[in-house]
């Protein structure tokens, strides 16, 4: 007994040494906290995890964007589809299965399968309801099997996103005869049994799962959704939670780690100018960072004074303090004839600081002395927004607005920002599918938490539902530069800029794609 | 002897009951305090790009908030009494869990790191008193002083910069365990002794290098009460009636300074050693962040930060638990030390 063992570390011992070029070490600040990314509360790294362990019906395509890959929106792929056909009138979508696919334990995937997912995903009470809604899939009634390799989805209306949707994260496909299994009277969807197991037909499988410590996940040769008749890349992906940022910086310089994605500024340009480390920087064209104002809480419900407020941000300095200019600033253009340059959101605005502009502003506005405020922004936050938050005081400070800072808990941010307490703060948004009118209908519409400034205006949400079923690109377009247009006079919220995603990895890894859930997708990465 | 021990088990269970409404009390406190602070636990939690009204509500449905806080507070302690904490949002796992994986993570960290601090300021402390005034004492001041004015967090970074990034002598600083090493059967939830116990030396020795760094920059912390307190009360003791007389007599310099000196001195700094782990043990968190350590601390500043209930109440009950614990233990080394001294 204790020969074999020993004998079976011999062997292990230069076979663990080969494998190391062959095992994706990741590391990150966050960590994965379920293995079914609807649970409620589920972290972004839960989201990139599902990907590599289930899949979709679709996936979205990628595309290079000023010569890096970036995921591609409009070039929808099969993925447990074979293939899919639109109906003419856009209100039927048809996928034929793959006939070779099989989930990880073997048994082959149906319709039933698809059928039964997708309705989990609509009916049960987990974050899939939501994302679906956005693609106006919302009952089990509009999911048929026609046979067992067909698929068929209804829409009510032409929905440019419902097929998109089914790209995203939560619709994943599960293994239905596993999963209930563990079905309870209580939970007839089983999610209380998938936050701790898998039951997918994706790339990988669950080796360890620590949460909040790491997880492991080994290649499943079976798959070949990516690339035809090939499995994954990497054998094995270690996904391992290193909270201290430097920590994680000095781990993939010095080659321990493979590949991170959220390393600080300062640490990305000090590496970066080292030069022997691939650093691939992509703008989150999907994300923006704002400064918002309460447009319901005096005085930012006079359109002056947030004009004045946004010729008052030192746009350029803010830029350099929070990120090191790593990004894609979203101020600073011009408008040769005052009109939006085209009607795609999110747009770089004609503002740029000039207090004598902001001023004048002011004194419309009736409030020449200015006034006292608050700026909030969180303490998840305090890299980028605390450098940020002073240079606002500073400037706000030149044209009579004093600002008094507020840090606060991320919890405590939250909280005050959907009870819309806050007058004047700093935050971001992510989109998973970016397009106009999205953007407008979830950002700037409702009495709703992500409606940060609060704006309540019948014209701009009639517009942007009205583009939601636009199928004419001359007259989406038109709406879109009309929206722009709304945006850039009432200045609900101040546009600052899009962060770039900084991946930095050993100069072995290649295949990189920013993707929509801005996470990593170990599917895309191999070694030279 | 045999009676003097069950005497003392006896007094120590009794000092143990009385310790419940103490604890009693912290549970009632936390709970109340977790829900005064601002912050609703179900908005941030409900963080998805699309999560809205209804995510919230079903969060807060899930972590029981749509109740009173009076129903909430008796729901908590019917499942304290069953041995259950309620479940972590941030984890995803129940709290019982994740303290029983993570407390000897911080233990096996606070031990090590008491145990080289105490090696270490207990002969600095002692030769300091020896010669106080000299150099020597000056010197152990300076280290004191050092050691004390360097956050821990600061010492860990420039250690990890030195020992891993710059020499490479130090393992890569993320946790209890190199990542491509296969963990022991869980015994004890110590690695070092589960390593032994499996008889995987290698292991063990992959262990032991995660835990020097980590462990040596908290110790560096603490060695400076540990060493003014000795070479305080060595000086009281040096200075003393019998340590005069049992020079006089010509008793050789160890038995003088070791056996009749330190033994007297040694009171307080077990008292100080007691108090410097239980806040090492939830004061550690930066240590714990800086080295990707899997401890309670910085599970629970986690928890803290996002609001999530049940993982800070468990710990705190946690905390209260052990200082009550580590009290009794250091009564009774009182006792070993001091057969004057008895707990009652």
């Amino acid at each position: 007994m204790l020969a074999t063992v020993a004998l079976l570390l011999i062997v292990n011992a230069p076979a663990q040494a080969q494998t190391r070029a062959e095992t994706l070490r990741y590391v990150t600040g966050a960590s994965v906290n379920t293995l079914d990314p609807n649970i409620p509360g589920s972290t972004r790294e839960s989201f990139a995890l599902s990907m590599s362990t289930y899949d979709r019906l679709v996936a979205f395509g990628r595309k290079q964007l000023n010569g890096k890959w970036v995921f591609d929106l409009d070039k929808i792929t099969g993925e447990l589809a074979e293939s899919y056909d639109v109906s003419p009138d856009g209100l039927k979508l048809t996928f034929h299965l793959r006939k070779d696919a099989k989930f990880q334990d073997g048994s082959p995937v149906t319709a039933e399968d698809v059928k039964w997912s997708l309705d989990r995903c609509v009916t049960a009470p987990i974050l899939g309801k939501a994302q679906l809604l956005t693609g106006s899939l919302t009952s089990a009634d509009q999911f048929k099997v026609i046979d067992p390799l067909t698929i068929e989805v209804t829409l009510p209306k032409p929905d440019k996103l419902a097929l998109p949707n089914l790209a995203t994260v939560y619709p994943m496909i599960i293994n239905s005869k596993l999963a209930k299994q563990h079905a309870t009277a209580d939970d007839p969807w089983a999610t209380a049994w998938l936050k701790e197991n898998t039951a997918g037909s994706g790339a990988y499988v669950i080796e360890t799962f620590k949460p909040g410590e790491q997880a492991i996940i080994k290649r499943n040769e079976a798959w070949n959704r990516g690339s035809p008749d090939k499995p994954a890349f990497f054998k094995r992906v270690i996904i391992q939670s290193v909270p201290e940022p430097a920590t994680r910086a000095n781990l993939v310089e010095r080659g321990d780690a493979d590949l991170v994605v959220d390393l600080q500024a300062s640490d990305v340009q000090s590496l970066e100018a080292k030069g022997k480390l691939k650093v691939i920087s992509t703008p989150q064209y999907n994300s923006i960072t704002f400064v918002s104002m309460n447009n319901q809480i005096p005085p930012f419900d006079n359109p002056n004074v947030r004009r004045a407020i946004a010729f008052a941000l030192p746009y350029d300095d803010m830029f350099k303090a929070a990120l090191f200019g790593r990004g894609a600033p979203l101020f600073g253009a011009s408008w040769p004839d005052g009109k939006p340059l085209n009607g795609i959101y999110p747009f770089q605005q004609p503002v740029k600081l000039d207090l004598d502009k902001a001023r004048e502003y002011l004194k419309a506005a009736g409030l020449p002395e200015g006034f006292s405020t608050t700026f909030s922004f969180n303490v998840g936050q305090a890299s980028t927004a605390e450098p940020m938050a002073a240079l606002v005081k500073e400037s706000l400070g030149k044209i009579g607005i004093k600002v008094d800072i507020q840090k606060l808990p991320d919890a405590q941010m939250s909280t005050q920002i959907n009870e819309k307490k806050l007058p004047f703060f700093t935050e971001g948004i992510v989109a998973w599918l970016p397009s106009t009118d999205y953007f407008y209908r979830n950002f700037y519409t409702g009495n709703q938490r992500w409606n940060y400034s609060s704006i309540n205006n019948p014209d701009l949400a009639a517009i942007a539902q009205e583009a939601r079923f636009e199928p004419d690109k001359a007259k989406y377009e038109e709406d879109g530069r009309k929206l722009n247009a709304m945006h850039a006079d009432l200045m609900p919220q101040i546009m600052l800029w899009q962060p770039n995603q900084d991946a930095v990895m050993a100069p072995s890894v290649e295949g990189y794609t920013y993707e929509f859930h801005r996470q990593v997708d170990y599917r895309d990465v191999s070694r030279k | 002897m045999m009676t003097g021990l069950g005497a003392t088990m006896m007094r120590a269970g009794r000092r143990l009951l009385s310790s419940l409404p103490a604890l009693f009390g912290v549970l009632v406190f936390t709970f109340l305090l977790m829900r005064v602070l601002p912050g609703d636990p179900a908005v941030f939690f409900a963080s998805g790009p699309n999560a809205g009204k209804e995510e919230i509500e079903q969060i807060r449905k899930q972590m029981g908030l749509d109740q009173s806080v009076p129903e909430q507070l008796v729901f908590y302690l019917s499942d304290i009494g069953q041995g259950n904490l309620g479940r972590s949002m941030m984890t995803g796992q129940p709290v019982l869990k994740d303290l029983r994986e993570r407390l000897p993570a911080s233990l096996e960290l606070t031990f090590t790191a008491l145990l080289m601090a105490l090696i270490a300021a207990v002969p600095l402390g002692v030769v300091a008193a020896l010669r106080p005034g000299s150099l020597v004492d000056h010197g152990v001041r300076l280290f004191c002083a050092l050691g004390v004015c360097v956050p821990t967090f600061v010492s860990g970074l420039l250690l990890i910069y030195v020992f891993y990034y710059l020499l490479g002598l130090a393992p890569d600083p993320t946790g209890r365990i190199d990542v491509f090493t296969s963990l022991p059967p869980s015994r004890t939830g110590f690695l070092s002794i589960d390593f032994l116990l499996a008889g995987d030396f290698e292991g063990w020795w992959a262990a032991f290098k995660q835990l020097i760094l980590p462990a040596v920059s908290m110790a560096l912390f603490v060695i400076a009460p540990l060493a003014r307190i000795t070479r305080a009360s060595m000086l009281v003791s040096l200075g003393s009636d019998f340590v005069r007389t049992a020079r006089s007599v010509g008793l050789s310099w160890r038995k003088v300074v070791v056996t009749y000196a330190l033994r007297n001195a040694i009171l307080p700094v077990i008292t100080i050693a007691g108090i410097v782990f239980s806040t090492m043990l939830g004061a550690n968190v930066l240590v714990e962040k800086v080295f990707s350590w899997p401890g309670v601390a910085s599970y629970a500043l986690d928890a803290l930060l996002s609001s999530d209930y049940a993982p800070v109440q468990g710990f705190v009950l946690l905390m209260a638990s052990l200082f009550v614990l580590v009290n009794l233990v250091v009564d009774i080394c009182y006792g070993i030390a001091d057969p004057r001294v008895s707990i009652g």
